[in-house]
C-alpha cells in the first residue's frame, strides 16, 4: 500500500472530466495541492518527447487519464489523429516516467478495449479473444498497447505500470464529452423543456443495456488501484449493473419533470446490444466499490446540466 | 503499378538484413541508387520525431524494414525494449511520411503478431483473433498496431499505406550473432562450431516440435517490391512460401546439408515457442502476383555457403 501523502504525482488529463475527479479524490486524501502536477495542452503538448521529460522530472507517480476522444461523428472523421496523438504520448510518457525513476504509473484504459465478441459481463481474461470494434478501433488499439507497453516494462524493467479499464462515466462536468448517452439524454430534455415541446426523440430502441460508473467512484477506484493494487494484469471498473437505455431515459426524465413522450428512432444505431464489465476483481484486489446510487448521481448530473446550460 | 524510375525512396532499415536485397529488389524493378535514402544509425534516430522528419522530406516513397528484433531468448529478456523502439518508431515514421505528403508508405509487420493458437494455415483474418504467443507479444502486437495505424492514415488523409506479414526469413546476410539470432543462422553456426572443436553433440532448444515456415530472404524482398508496386488496399497481406518444417526436420537437414554427423541433445527446459506456423500465401498471389520461387534445399545450402565465405573473409 502505497501511503500518497508527500508523494509527487503527475494527472494527466487532470483538468479533464475524470481527471479533476481524481484530483479531488487525492486532496481529499491529504496529499498537497502544490504536490500535483497537471500538465496543460498550451505549454505542454505530450506528444512530445521533451514536453513527457519535463513533466516526469522529479515525479514519483503517474496516472495518465489524458487522452484525444469524442463522439462517433470525431471518431469516424479523425482516426489518424486519435491513434497517433494516444499512442505517442502514453507510450512516451511511460518510458520517460519509468527513464526518471518514478514509482508507479496507471494507464488509465477503456471498456471500448474489449473485443465485440467478448462473453457478457466482460471479464478481464477475455481482452485479445478478437477484434475490437472498427469504429473505434483507433482509439482502442492506442490503449491497448499501453497495456503492453506496460507488463513489457515490468517484465524487463520491474516498472510498477498498471491498466484499468474504465466503464461509461457519468456526472456534473461531463459536458466536455459530447456524446455520451446521459449527457445528450439530459440536454435533450432541457431542451424540450425550454422550449415547450411535448416529447423528445431518442436513437435506438431503447433496449441496449449499459454499465454506468458515476465519475466521482471511478476518480476513487483509480486512487485505490494507485495505492493498491501492483499487478500486470489488466482491472476492470465498472458500476457492477446493468440498465437500458429506455429505463434510463424513463428514470431520468422522472428525475426532471419531464412528461412528455419519449420517442424512439429505431432506424439509428444504438450500438452493441449490451456491455457490462464484472468489478469482482477490482472488489478483490483493492476493495472497490461504486456508491453513488444511479438516481443520486443523476440528480447530480441533472443539476450540473441546468446549472451549465445557457 | 508504380513506375520506381525517379521515385525517391527512403527504405528505413535498409542497412539491414532484408533491407540490402530489399534495395537490390528497388535496383533491379528500374529504381536509381541515387534515389534511394537509407537513413543510417549513428544519423537517424527514427524513434525521434525530428529524425522522422529529416528521413521523410523530399521522398516520394517509404518503405518502413527498421525493427528490433532477436529470437526467443533476446524476446524474453527484452519485452520493454522490443516494444518501445517498435511502436515507437512504426508510428512516428507514418506520421512524418503523411506530413511529407510520401504517395505510399509500406509497412512491414511480422507472423509474430499472429495469435498463438490460430487455424493453420494462418489467415489474415484471424489476426485479431488471440493473443500471440507470450515470448514475442510485445514485439508482435507493437508491429501489428502498426496495422490500425495504416488503416487510420488511409482512412483520415488518403494516406496509400499498406501492411505485410513476412513469416520467418532466412537467407545469406542474416545476423549470425548468437545473442540476436533466429533459428537457422543459430543452427548453422552453432554446427560450424561443433565442427571445428570436434564436438560430437550439438544443444538445440526445447523439443524440436514447434513447426516453422521459412521465406529465403531474395523471395521476401521480391515480394515487398512487388506489393510497393502493385498493391493499394489497406487489408494486411502475408508474405510467406507455404511451406512447413518442424524444427526436429530442420535441424536433420542442416546437418545433412553440413556433414554433421553428431548428436542433437534436446533442452525441453527452453522454450519452443509458437507451436505451428505456417501463413495463408494467396491472397499476396491473388493481390500482386506473389509466388516464392527459392526452394528450401536449396536457400539453405546458399545460407550455409555464405556463412562460410563470411568466415573466411
Amino acid at each position: 500500500m502505497i501511503d500518497l501523502k508527500g508523494k509527487k504525482i503527475l494527472i494527466t488529463g487532470g483538468a479533464g472530466f475524470l481527471g479533476s475527479h481524481i484530483v479531488r479524490v487525492l486532496v481529499g486524501r491529504g496529499v498537497s495541492e502544490s504536490l500535483i502536477v497537471v500538465p496543460r495542452f498550451e505549454t505542454h503538448d505530450l506528444r512530445k518527447r521533451s514536453a513527457c521529460e519535463a513533466m516526469v522530472d522529479g515525479v514519483q507517480l503517474v496516472v495518465h487519464a489524458a487522452g484525444t476522444t469524442g463522439d462517433a461523428e470525431f471518431h469516424r472523421d479523425h482516426p489518424a489523429e486519435i491513434i497517433h496523438d494516444n499512442l505517442v504520448m502514453g507510450v512516451e510518457l511511460m518510458d520517460a516516467a519509468r527513464r526518471a525513476g518514478a514509482e508507479k504509473f496507471v494507464a488509465i484504459g477503456s471498456a471500448t478495449e474489449y473485443p465485440e465478441n467478448a462473453p457478457l459481463p466482460y471479464r478481464e481474461e477475455n481482452l485479445w479473444t478478437g477484434a475490437v470494434a472498427s469504429s473505434h478501433a483507433p482509439y482502442t488499439i492506442a490503449k491497448k498497447m499501453l497495456l503492453v507497453q506496460g507488463q513489457a516494462y515490468r517484465a524487463q524493467y520491474g516498472f510498477n505500470a498498471v491498466h484499468l479499464l474504465l466503464t461509461n462515466m457519468y456526472g456534473p462536468g461531463s459536458e466536455t464529452r459530447k456524446g455520451f448517452v446521459i449527457t445528450n439524454i439530459i440536454r435533450r430534455i432541457l431542451g424540450a423543456q425550454r422550449e415547450g415541446k411535448a416529447y423528445i426523440e431518442v436513437w435506438g430502441t431503447g433496449q441496449a443495456t449499459r454499465d454506468f460508473l458515476y465519475v466521482a467512484d471511478a476518480a476513487e477506484g483509480v486512487v485505490q488501484a494507485l495505492e493498491a493494487y501492483d499487478d500486470a494484469s489488466p482491472v476492470n471498473l465498472g458500476s457492477g449493473w446493468e440498465i437500458s437505455i429506455r429505463e434510463l431515459t424513463e428514470l431520468i426524465a422522472r428525475l426532471m419533470g419531464f412528461e412528455g413522450e419519449i420517442r424512439w428512432d429505431k432506424e439509428k444505431p444504438e450500438g452493441p446490444p449490451r456491455r457490462m464489465l464484472d468489478i469482482t476483481k477490482a472488489e478483490r484486489a483493492f476493495g472497490f466499490s461504486p456508491k453513488t446510487t444511479l438516481a443520486e448521481g443523476l440528480k447530480a448530473t441533472i443539476a450540473w446540466h441546468v446549472a451549465n446550460s445557457q | 503499378m508504380i513506375d520506381l524510375k525517379d521515385k525517391k525512396i527512403l527504405v528505413t532499415g535498409g542497412g539491414g538484413f532484408l533491407g540490402g536485397h530489399v534495395i537490390r529488389a528497388l535496383l533491379a524493378h528500374g529504381a536509381q541508387e541515387k534515389d534511394i535514402t537509407v537513413p543510417r544509425e549513428g544519423e537517424y534516430d527514427l524513434r525521434k520525431e525530428e529524425d522522422c522528419t529529416r528521413a521523410a522530406e523530399g521522398q516520394h516513397l517509404v518503405i518502413h524494414l527498421a525493427a528490433k528484433v532477436g529470437g526467443i531468448g533476446f524476446n524474453q529478456t527484452n519485452p520493454g525494449e522490443l516494444f518501445y523502439d517498435n511502436m515507437i518508431m512504426g508510428a512516428r515514421v507514418v506520421h512524418a511520411a503523411h506530413r511529407a505528403g510520401v504517395e505510399k508508405i509500406l509497412l512491414l509487420g511480422t507472423i509474430c503478431a499472429y495469435p498463438k493458437f490460430t487455424t493453420v494455415p494462418f489467415k489474415e483474418e484471424n489476426l485479431w483473433n488471440g493473443y500471440p504467443e507470450e515470448t514475442n507479444a510485445p514485439y508482435g502486437l507493437a508491429k501489428k498496431a502498426l496495422l490500425t495505424i495504416a488503416e487510420a492514415y488511409r482512412a483520415q488523409y488518403h494516406l496509400d499505406a499498406i501492411y505485410l506479414l513476412p513469416v520467418n526469413l532466412y537467407g545469406p546476410g542474416d545476423t549470425f550473432d548468437e545473442r540476436k539470432s533466429h533459428v537457422i543462422p543459430a543452427l548453422i553456426r552453432k554446427i560450424a562450431d561443433a565442427k571445428k572443436k570436434g564436438d560430437n553433440a550439438i544443444e538445440a532448444w526445447g523439443t524440436g516440435r514447434a513447426t516453422r515456415e521459412f521465406l529465403y530472404v531474395e523471395d521476401a524482398a521480391e515480394g515487398i517490391v512487388s506489393a510497393l508496386l502493385r498493391y493499394d488496399k489497406s487489408d494486411p497481406v502475408n508474405l510467406g512460401s507455404g511451406m512447413e518444417i518442424s524444427i526436429k526436420d530442420l535441424v536433420g537437414l542442416i546437418c545433412r546439408l553440413m556433414d554433421y554427423q553428431g548428436k542433437i541433445r534436446w533442452d525441453a527446459t527452453k522454450p519452443d515457442g509458437q507451436p505451428r506456423r505456417r501463413l495463408d500465401v494467396s491472397r499476396a498471389e491473388r493481390e500482386f502476383g506473389f509466388r516464392a520461387k527459392t526452394d528450401f534445399e536449396g536457400g539453405l545450402a546458399k545460407t550455409i555457403a555464405w556463412y562460410h565465405a563470411s568466415l573466411a573473409s
